[in-house]
């Protein structure tokens, strides 16, 4: 039986490529990456040292249309791995590569994939803010504190504000990779 | 041609222009990576995500259109409004080629 590891690890959206980065260097010391679960569990399975690349994307119209979408990146040499937090978990070994390659070729397809995630992440934001913490705010103003829901109000507020502050530091780099293409 | 279009896809990426070019004839994603490959003599190889996400996009802009599925590969051609672009990607091309050649 092959040795397993598990380690967590903790990525923001804002980290994509520290995660392929993370997931190809464990590859490199013999580790292959079997699955992520949980809040961010890494499962890996011993295995001969290879230089892989790992590549994430994010698609949810791949995601409703799985077949047809996973077949062009198998056609394309790409194993997929699994999908986790709408991202999709694609790897490629550099031995079959001509030259170093990753799922996208140019950089305006590079802004789509990031303008997806964006676009993707804010919807649970504004559910959180709408459905939660407003209603909370409301609730609380009106009928005075008691310490239950001044408790969940804290709770919530924390939550939202650290997906703010992933978000927002997302956003900056969003614009400055938009404005690094489109200096011109 | 609305403008949304026409500032979107005027000028066209060279992996967009190449999809395109391609689905003037029905094929998949897969067939047109090979067949840039080709085309090219290996100098530009199309990635999965990238052409996933045009694909995506070109159909939602009405630009291609699906046509049938075949092996779970999604067989798409080029439209009336996809060759109205093409063809005025090709008219910019064509002056560019023909301003370098002539000189200032």
């Amino acid at each position: 039986m092959k040795k397993q590891k598990k380690e967590f690890k903790w990525f923001t959206i804002a980290d994509y490529e520290k995660e392929q980065d993370y997931l190809r260097e464990m590859h490199n010391h013999g580790w292959c990456f079997q699955k992520v679960n949980g809040l961010g569990m890494y499962h890996f399975e011993e295995c001969e040292p290879a230089d892989v690349i790992y590549q994430l994307d994010y698609n949810k119209k791949g995601l409703a249309n799985k077949e047809e979408y996973v077949q062009l990146f198998e056609d394309c040499g790409w194993e997929y791995i699994q999908d986790f937090f709408g991202f999709s978990y694609f790897r490629k070994p550099i031995g079959i590569m001509n030259e170093e390659e990753g799922i996208f070729c140019d950089d305006a397809s590079r802004l789509e994939f990031m303008k997806r995630i964006l676009i993707g992440r804010m919807t649970p934001l504004l559910v959180l803010l709408f459905t939660i913490v407003i209603p909370q705010l409301i609730t609380n103003g009106l009928l005075g504190n008691h310490s239950l829901s001044s408790f969940f109000l804290g709770m919530f507020t924390g939550i939202l504000v650290g997906y703010l502050v992933v978000f927002i530091w997302y956003m900056k780099q969003y614009w400055n990779f938009k404005a690094k293409i489109y200096k011109e | 041609m609305n403008a949304h279009i026409k500032k979107v896809y005027v000028p066209m990426t060279e992996t967009g222009f190449y999809i395109l070019l391609c689905l003037q004839y029905p094929n998949h994603g897969y067939g047109i990576v090979q067949r840039v490959e080709q085309m090219t003599k290996g100098e530009i190889r199309l990635t999965p995500g990238t052409m996933y996400g045009s694909l995506s996009k070109m159909e939602k802009d009405g630009l291609i259109s699906f046509v049938r599925e075949e092996e779970k590969r999604k067989i798409y051609q080029m439209t009336e409004l996809g060759r109205q672009v093409l063809e005025l990607e090709l008219k910019r091309i064509e002056r560019l080629y023909r301003n370098s050649r002539e000189g200032i």
